[in-house]
């Protein structure tokens, strides 16, 4: 009792204007708060990309010196791995949890705070140095010894900004598994969670595995450019591989933290406007935790062609397309879900509908690549950049888009429009693949990946593909006026946005209140989420 | 009459598939066959591959289209309500694991005989460099770099001005290509010398990653003669796009004669091109005696000149007047005296191969990368024996040039060096000071 009245107090209490920005503990604010700083992260690195696709419109060198395009290739992915994905599904995971679960907030609702504000700090750090002499890192988002300990002056801040931002992920990892695992409403079992709350848990237990190894292997490349270290110095008894095997243990499981929890976006958004429980909900949470578990047992697929046994390389390749049968099993019983729904198709199931095609292509070509002797000429092409810009724009992206529709309205109380997001999904699908898909054939044809210039039987392709990117890039800025207009107003939203909407957070009215569940729902409430009608 | 005009259609449709299916050849859109047998079976796996996800996405693609057509709610669908079968969840485990078995299974195979390298006819070691390759011929006691061909780095520089659809095969051509000879199993050994490339053949379906102070080992079989290409596939800095690999694989007999002439030219690479007989002549017969060429054994890895006297010259002139022979142009490296038009001459040549990338052409340097400028600079105006030493040792992101120069052309470009992009120091540097100060 006491601590409701505590919570009530507070509630009276909370700060106004830039001061409660700063000092917020609040699910909702910090969700806002992650969402706006990745979307603008999606903006900057989308900036990098723009520039990328620039010069290779044609053959030659046009607007910048290769050093600098090899800078722009690294703080792409840096800023779109760690920047724009990874915020967005915490931010997701703020809004969305404690309303799925029927609690107040968060667990642990300070660490919240410091979660999200140590992450502007380290991407202002890691963008700083495109002023620093010397340039920015230019050695690929991967950071490989000893190209990388070739980076001037920006190595040091390059390494304790990717510090700052391992920290900030773990902890807001511990904050969602103690919510998750403790303040779960009553009468809601772990096998009646919600499917996006169970892509979170299972997330944030690699995010706590894998991180701290990140951390571990560029805190070694410090050591060794700084301190004498030799761990990946040959010359010195260490070896250079070392750091891709410690890279990719944190690498793949990584691959999955930025794609679980679409799936997860996925599995809520399919049975509600095919207007049908999902399908087979147990088997999709074994086969999250199957490919989770798989994740830590397949890294060496990254580096087939550095010379591993004959007897790694086949372990990696089996291990590696055994990947595919939970993946499948995923992808049929979303088919399953829709089969024989009834199906209506706004902006959220778009999202949804265009990941469930993409992604299984980036899924085909994640078969073709396991294949050792064909990666051996898939290898660092395009046809991987093809690969993983299936597998996390128009996987991971498009169900971040797709959830953020799906929620807007829940949000902010109001509709967003219809139409104008409409537009937005077609332009971008369209152009996702006027982007991507050409890049297959690039690989395969021979372009390596990473140039700033090739020769000049590439042109035809590259300069579609540069157009798909700028037309890509540009219809974003649909989706920001659909943000934008939406906050401002709009037909008011009900408490059940849509009509086959399931799930505890559909009984909170929109906009929801500042502390989601003061009191614990009741059980008939639980039951009537989205995955049984028993 | 209708029946006509559907013929019409249908062969228009198929002309059109054709046109359509011809200009998707003429734009490369495959994976190429290659020319080893590797190759073959890779691009077998991977048109197998390609057609089993074909297959498996016609189906799923086809079920998620009929829900999306059929089952809508404004065709007024009434929705069912399962959710739960535990015999179609086994089903669609099991299968894919069979598919995915029957990937494995030719995979794997294929995969065992790529990496046996073991009964090579001959083994070559190639060593990765910012930014460039070096073949070196063990068996044979000789070895030389592989730099971009100088005009497409002209081209490629930033603002050239020079089109690059006017420059033969851009960014794939090389000064001095590999040689290989048909139909033999060559044993690759590739490593690096700074920091990690890979050297990508896409005819010869060869990747292999070349990481300083690590051997990793490959081979190829080649079949038919021919100039292939390709590059570095590790991003290994600035010049990353700019180190082409190319190789000319020649027949036995061909390639015999490359060998004997690159061990009689003291230090000069020959172009396999200019051994080739005139086309409208008749093919000169070369006598292995002429070209004093012994098969090399492991006993023979003493240096080039030891190994070939000077009766490596063909003993009748005319009857080898097609082997265009380059008088050496640095018979005896270490005695060497450079004049100085000589030596500005040479470095100018070196500075331009292997210099310019980072230093610029014009020796301005390039600050955004930390490398200092020559032009004015205080290395190329200050004390002689520190530029030397700087050269010869390298010092941060200065490559080390003692190995991978010789006493002439190092004395050459610091002489260069110290005497243009306005620097007037006056010195010439010859090479016995260069090999005092090794």
């Amino acid at each position: 009792m006491s601590t409701v009245a505590v919570a009530h107090e507070h509630h009276a209490e909370h700060p106004r204007g830039i001061w409660r920005w700063i000092t917020t503990t609040n699910h909702k604010d910090i969700g806002t708060l992650y969402l706006c700083f990745s979307l603008l992260m999606f903006f900057v690195g989308g900036a990098f990309a723009m520039l990328i696709r620039a010069e290779l419109f044609t053959p030659g060198m046009q607007l910048m010196d290769p050093l600098f395009f090899n800078e722009m290739t690294t703080l792409h992915g840096l800023v779109m791995i760690f920047g724009a994905i990874m915020p967005a599904f915490v931010g997701l995971a703020n809004w969305m949890i404690p309303m799925m679960i029927g609690a107040p907030d968060m667990a642990l609702p300070r660490m919240n705070n410091w979660s999200f504000w140590i992450l502007p700090f380290a991407m202002l750090l890691l963008l700083s140095t495109l002023f620093m002499p010397g340039g920015a890192p230019a050695g690929g988002w991967t950071m490989y010894p000893p190209l990388m300990l070739q980076t001037g002056i920006a190595f040091p801040f390059t390494i304790f900004a990717i510090h700052l931002m391992g920290i900030s992920s773990v902890m807001g990892a511990i904050n969602i598994i103690a919510t998750i695992l403790n303040l779960r409403a009553p009468g809601m079992s772990l096998m009646k969670m919600p499917m996006f709350v169970w892509s979170w848990l299972i997330t944030a237990y690699l995010l706590i595995a894998v991180m701290p190894v990140l951390a571990g292997a560029v805190t070694m490349e410090l050591m060794d450019k700084y301190f004498g270290t030799s761990f990946f110095n040959a010359a010195g008894g260490g070896d250079p591989i070392l750091y891709q095997h410690v890279f990719w243990f944190f690498g793949h499981p990584e691959v999955y933290i930025m794609i679980l929890p679409a799936f997860g976006i996925i599995s809520e958004i399919i049975p509600t406007f095919s207007r049908k429980p999902l399908f087979g909900y147990s088997s999709m949470v074994y086969a999250i935790a199957s490919i989770a578990f798989l994740s830590f047992i397949v890294w060496a697929h990254h580096m087939f062609t550095v010379g591993m046994p004959l007897a790694a390389d086949l372990f990696f390749m089996f291990s590696t397309m055994l990947i595919a049968v939970p993946t499948g099993v995923k992808v049929f019983n979303w088919t399953a879900t829709m089969w024989r729904g009834s199906l209506s198709f706004e902006t959220p199931m778009l999202f949804a509908i265009a990941f469930l095609f993409l992604f299984t292509i980036g899924g085909f070509s994640g078969v073709m690549l396991a294949l050792v002797p064909a990666d051996w000429q898939y290898h660092q092409t395009y046809f991987v950049v093809a690969h993983f810009h299936y597998v996390l724009v128009t996987g991971a992206a498009f169900a971040i888009m797709g959830g953020v529709y799906y929620w807007l309205p829940k949000w902010t109380g109001h509709m967003y429009n219809e139409k104008l997001a409409k537009t937005h999904f077609w332009l971008t699908a369209i152009s996702a693949n006027v982007l991507y898909f050409p890049m297959h054939f690039l690989g395969l044809a021979g372009m390596p990946r990473r140039i700033p210039d090739y020769p000049v039987q590439f042109t035809d392709l590259n300069q579609i593909v540069s157009i798909g990117g700028f037309v890509f890039g540009a219809s974003q800025l649909l989706f920001v006026a659909c943000i934008i207009l939406c906050v401002r107003g709009g037909k008011k939203a009900e408490a059940r946005v849509w009509e086959g909407a399931h799930g505890l957070e559909w009984t909170l009215p929109s906009p929801p209140p500042y502390h989601s569940f003061t009191e614990p729902p009741a059980p008939n409430l639980i039951w009537a989420h989205p995955y049984r009608n028993d | 009459m209708v029946l006509n005009k559907v013929k019409n259609v249908l062969c228009g449709v198929a002309a059109a598939l054709v046109l359509i299916s011809g200009s998707a050849f003429a734009l490369d859109l495959n994976m190429p066959v290659g020319v080893t047998p590797m190759s073959h079976d890779v691009y077998d796996l991977h048109m197998y591959a390609f057609w089993v996800c074909v297959g498996i996405g016609i189906v799923v693609f086809g079920l998620m289209l009929i829900s999306i057509i059929w089952h809508r709610k404004a065709a007024g669908h009434q929705p069912a309500q399962f959710h739960e079968n535990t015999a179609v969840e086994v089903i669609w485990t099991v299968i894919p694991f069979i598919i995915l078995i029957a990937l494995a299974i030719p995979a794997a195979k294929i995969l065992v005989k790529m990496t046996n390298t073991s009964d090579p006819d001959m083994t070559v070691k190639i060593e990765g460099y910012q930014w460039k390759w070096q073949y070196d011929y063990l068996q044979n006691g000789f070895s030389y770099f592989s730099t971009l061909a100088a005009d497409s780095n002209a081209a490629s520089q930033l603002d050239s001005g020079i089109n690059p659809d006017s420059v033969p095969h851009y960014l794939r051509n090389v000064d001095h290509p590999m040689v290989v000879p048909t139909g033999k199993k060559i044993r690759l050994l590739v490593t690096a010398n700074d920091v990690i490339h890979s050297w990508w053949v896409e005819d010869f379906a060869v990747k292999v990653d070349a990481i300083p102070g690590f051997v990793n080992e490959a081979w190829i079989k080649v079949e038919k003669p021919g100039t292939y290409r390709g590059g570095c596939t590790e991003l290994c800095g600035r010049g990353h796009a700019f180190m082409p690999i190319v190789v000319v694989a020649e027949n036995w007999d061909d390639y015999q004669k490359w060998l004997a002439a690159m061990q009689a030219s003291h230090g000069a690479f020959i172009n396999p091109a200019t051994l080739q007989p005139e086309q409208n002549g008749s093919p000169v017969v070369y006598a292995p005696a002429e070209l004093n060429f012994n098969a090399p054994t492991s006993a023979q890895l003493e240096p080039v000149a030891a190994v070939l006297p000077a009766a490596a010259q063909p003993a009748v002139p005319g009857t080898a007047a097609t082997i265009v022979k380059p008088a050496p142009k640095h018979p005896a490296i270490a005695e060497k005296t450079w004049t100085m038009a000589e030596a500005m001459e040479r470095g100018k040549k070196v500075y331009a191969d292997n210099c310019a990338a980072c230093h610029m052409p014009d020796g301005k340097g390039n600050p955004a990368m930390g490398v200092k400028a020559i032009a004015g600079g205080a290395i190329a105006n200050g004390p002689l024996a520190a530029h030397i030493a700087l050269v010869l040792h390298g010092k941060g992101i200065m490559p080390a040039w003692g190995n991978q120069l010789n006493d002439a052309d190092l004395a050459a470009v610091i002489t260069f060096e110290r005497n243009s992009f306005g620097n007037h120091t006056g010195d010439l540097v010859q090479p016995a000071q260069i090999k005092a100060a090794r």
